[in-house]
């Protein structure tokens, strides 16, 4: 069992704030991403938790207890965590053995019991053949499954992940967030992980919290936080997103601009009249040729924008246009399989379901 | 995973919370802290204490008084040329063995880290052999070959201390020319040959002007570095009645002792290196200097064509100047009956090794001590070096980068005048450690913080923290992160601590010569004592064997290194 919770957390360094009044549950067992541009303050929220760093302001509890406050800091060796950092930070004087069974030293078990348990984790990270090299002779990728055997054979109860698979090539990396995931998985360890790549946070995770300028700005599971992004910077930094900026009328009808009046999905959230944005994925988007097809979307309760198709790029699979709308010269980026096929200046109709227009906070 | 780790929560509270190591920290900061202000702080008070109270008699004194005023004065005109020379010297070398296609450029670097080693006190002893007025054997060389009665050279001059003194000085120049000519890579030179520029404009106009920096760099360094010598301005002034500032605060020491003056006289000494490095840093800090550097191209050897041979033979005869005469004179003292004759088969002996080894009492003492002195402080000051060096670079304490102010502040103490402020703190109660070999293991310490810091802060600034942070979230506290991992790893460059504050202590003299009584004697002091009894063989003996041990000491670090590579290879 382990339950961690942040509250109020604050950290400064030099005055400048890197961590903002942080608020965070992660719940037994589950895998949870930290995740944000560089510089948003979720490494240092990790170091916060493994006890590198203490507050200024606000506590760290597991399973209720204090761990971290301005007054108090138990010191990282007596948190029962394990810790992936960036660097792998295998280290170049122990072999691939002494590496992974450095941590059970400190367990008290029998040697041949801890025997066991590291030549058990090299299997599980397919290393057992590598076990006599130093770290000089392995590559990336299996100094990077040496750090993962060395975090897991202590049986932490949490695990921290620094952007660990940063360094490695794009196609090892890729791997490699599948494998971390079946690790999670089979040992079913609370997880923190700190990345600033979507698509790693998107496999790898249970929930995502995405940060921004040393706060959390919002929690929820990968579709959750892909589908009702609550800010524009939410919205942009996952995934590609047009973003228009309006208004909720009294009805709860989002107005982006003269005559153009959008049914739009989680405006219960926002007070009536309140300047809202609108979230509105270029793939969830529809282009018809024809005005009586788009009128009978229209009527089965689609938005429909019409516009002037003003730029196209061809991917393969898809077209990516540029359409521009009569209203404020606002733009819509659409994606649209390759099957139809639009010229430029041809005047289209872009549908989208309410349920994609979502509407958000603006900033 | 089975839930194994349970959080052992009930142990946290209060007390328990704070690191235990600590107290290691903390302990290590107040020491160096209490080594360094100790000495300068009683220099300060005693420079303003006449024989009744307070008085700022001393300074009027120094800057009044006839001989006072001409010791400065000899100082800083010897320094000035010193640095003057060592800058021609050290930066022709450093350029021919980094930029051009000179032979034996190896040898060459290791010819010039043999005058680096050899302490100037007994590179200025070998040349009283060669070139003192009557027995120097270049003299006889010249007056058998002139059938003349005069001397070509006196080295009891002036002059003479000049030049010795330049001799073991330019090697700081030519470390610091041959860092910045590697650094400077050809793309830059190219840019102006392709311009039209000659091989020798291109030097003269793009290579000189962007080693400007490290050359004025050089030349405070070397001017420094004469600055507090005191063995060969003794060995070479005092016969000629040429005072030096060190060798005035020396003879302040001699009975009857005047403390007051001898602090006050080494004030402003202090104030002079704090403005120099000051002014040193100031210069090599700025823009251009450091943009010169990065990984930017290779670098093409400019070929000297006809001159390849000349330059050689140049570089050669320079450096038998510093090495090869005095090295080979020392060896043929050791090894002669009279070192004045040619080393025949009847002029062979061993018996200054006996001698010295086994039969005189004060060599063999000073020997022990010495090594004991050596091996102590250089352990100890490893680890005081490397706990102030991993505070400083783990930010383990706050206010940690105001330590690293006082672990480099010996730099600009001259060891003599550390010697006087060591004296006065260390002569009376409570610390009474004048007469035994501690105060000597006290300034030994102090002196070699810098160098040892510096070597251990550069070691510790390779490894990566997260290393450590590894290991600590694994279990292990702070003392034993440092066991398992920052030791281990730092092994090559703490090695080479050690050997670097070793060689710094056999060498010693200017501190040792203020603070050394009969029963602690050692090697430095004792070649400079057997010096006034004309013990030449014997000196010759203590010499080399000082010599080799550096050597050897030198090329363990260079083994250890070698390891190194192999472990942080990534």
């Amino acid at each position: 069992m382990a339950i961690v919770s942040l509250k109020g957390l604050t950290k400064k360094f030099a005055e400048t704030a890197a961590v903002k009044d942080l608020d965070l549950e992660i719940g037994d067992g589950e895998f949870v991403s930290l995740l944000g541009p560089s510089g948003c303050g979720k490494t240092t929220t990790l170091r916060l938790i493994a006890g590198f760093l203490q507050p200024e302001h606000g506590e760290i509890r597991v399973n209720q207890q204090v761990i971290s406050s301005p007054s108090l800091l138990v010191p990282p060796e007596r948190r029962n965590m394990s810790m992936i950092f960036q660097s792998y930070a295998v280290w170049p004087h122990m072999t691939v053995f002494q590496n992974v069974a450095y941590g059970l030293k400190f367990k008290k078990l029998s040697s041949n019991e801890s025997e066991k348990k590291v030549e058990r984790l090299l299997q599980l990270v397919h290393l057992e053949t590598l076990r006599g090299r130093y770290p000089a002779e392995l590559s990336g990728g299996q100094q990077q499954r040496v750090a993962l055997a060395r975090a897991l054979v202590v049986e932490p109860q949490i695990l921290l992940l620094d952007e660990p698979l940063s360094n490695l090539d794009a196609n090892l990396r890729e791997e490699m967030r599948f494998e971390i995931r079946r690790l999670h998985e089979e040992f079913r360890i609370t997880t923190i992980y700190v990345t600033h790549d979507q698509a790693e946070a998107m496999v790898t995770s249970d929930r995502i919290a995405v940060m921004h300028q040393g706060r959390v700005i919002q929690v929820g599971a990968p579709e959750e936080i892909f589908e009702r992004p609550r800010t524009s910077f939410v919205a942009e930094f996952i995934g590609r997103t047009n973003i228009l900026r309006g208004r909720l009328d009294h009805s709860g009808k989002l107005v982006l601009g003269e005559g153009l009046v959008v049914q739009a999905a989680a405006q219960e959230s926002y007070p009536r009249e309140a300047e809202v944005s609108l979230c509105l994925r270029p793939h969830n988007i529809s282009l018809v040729g024809s005005a009586s097809e788009a009128q009978e979307w229209q009527q089965k309760g689609y938005n429909l924008f019409s516009g002037v198709i003003r730029r196209r790029t061809y991917f393969g699979d898809t077209f990516d246009y540029m359409v521009e709308l009569p209203v404020d010269r606002l733009t819509l980026r659409v994606i649209a399989p390759s099957s139809r096929r639009y010229e430029l200046g041809q005047k289209v109709f872009a549908l989208a379901h309410p349920d994609h227009c979502v509407v958000m906070g603006q900033g | 995973m089975e839930a194994v780790g349970r959080l052992r929560v009930g142990s946290w509270r209060g007390i328990r919370t704070l690191d235990r190591t600590l107290p290691v920290w903390i302990g290590a900061s107040l020491f160096l802290i209490f080594l360094m202000l100790l000495p300068l702080g009683w220099i300060l008070v005693a420079s303003f204490r006449g024989e009744e109270g307070w008085s700022v008699g001393g300074y009027v004194q120094v800057f009044t008084e006839k001989a006072f005023l001409r010791a400065i004065w000899n100082t800083l005109i010897i320094s000035f040329w010193v640095g003057v020379i060592a800058v021609v010297i050290g930066s022709l070398l450093g350029w021919l063995v980094t930029r051009t296609d000179l032979p034996l450029k190896r040898t060459i670097r290791a010819l010039v880290m043999a005058s680096f080693v050899t302490p100037p006190f007994l590179g200025a002893f070998a040349w009283t052999l060669l070139a003192g007025p009557n027995a120097g054997l270049l003299n006889k060389i010249y007056r058998s070959l002139t059938g003349s009665e005069e001397a070509l050279f006196n080295i009891f001059s002036m002059e003479g201390l000049i030049f010795v003194m330049a001799l073991y000085s330019f090697p700081y120049v030519f470390s610091m020319i041959a860092n910045v000519c590697e650094l400077i890579s050809s793309d830059l030179e190219d840019a102006a040959n392709i311009l039209g520029a000659s091989m020798w404009r291109v030097a003269l106009t793009v290579t000189l002007p962007l080693a400007a920096p490290a050359l004025l760099g050089g030349f405070i360094l070397a001017f420094l570095h004469s600055l507090s010598l005191f063995g060969a301005p003794a060995i070479l002034g005092l016969p000629a009645s040429v005072h030096t500032i060190t060798t005035q605060i020396w003879a302040l020491f001699q009975y009857p002792p005047r403390l007051d003056l001898a602090a006050a006289f080494s004030v402003p000494l202090l104030l002079a290196t704090m403005l120099l490095i000051a002014l040193q840093k100031k210069i090599l800090g700025r823009r251009g200097y450091s943009t010169v550097g990065g990984k930017g191209g290779e670098r093409r050897l400019l070929h000297l064509g006809i001159f390849r041979i000349p330059a050689f033979v140049l570089v050669l005869a320079l450096l038998s100047l510093s090495v090869f005469l005095p090295y080979w004179i020392l060896l043929k003292a050791a090894l002669a009956k009279a070192w004045a004759q040619p080393l025949t088969w009847d002029n062979f002996t061993l018996e200054n090794f006996k001698f010295a080894f086994f039969q005189y009492g004060d060599t063999q003492a000073a020997i022990l001590n010495t090594f004991k002195l050596g091996i102590l402080t250089a352990t100890v000051g490893t680890v005081v070096a490397a706990l102030i060096a991993y505070i400083t670079n783990r930010q383990l304490l706050w206010g940690a980068r105001y330590l690293t102010f006082f672990a480099l502040a010996p730099l600009v103490v001259p060891g003599i005048v550390l010697a006087v402020g060591l004296f006065l703190a260390y002569a009376r109660p409570p610390f009474v450690l004048y007469g035994t070999i501690w105060i000597l293991f006290i300034a030994y310490l102090t002196k070699e913080m810098p160098i040892g810091f510096s070597q251990a802060e550069t070691t510790f600034k390779s490894i990566h923290p997260e290393l450590e942070d590894a290991s600590r979230i694994l279990g292990a506290n702070r003392l034993v992160v440092l066991r398992d991992v920052t030791a281990p790893l730092a092994r090559a460059g703490l090695i080479a601590t050690w050997c670097f504050i070793f060689i710094g202590v056999i060498r010693e003299l200017s501190a040792s010569i203020l603070l050394f009584t009969p029963k602690s004697k050692v090697v430095s002091v004792v070649i400079f004592d057997l010096k006034e009894e004309g013990q030449i063989g014997v000196i010759a003996v203590l010499g080399i064997l000082l010599l080799l041990v550096s050597f050897l000491v030198i090329l363990a670090v260079q083994w250890a290194a070698r390891g190194e590579i192999l472990a942080t290879r990534e």
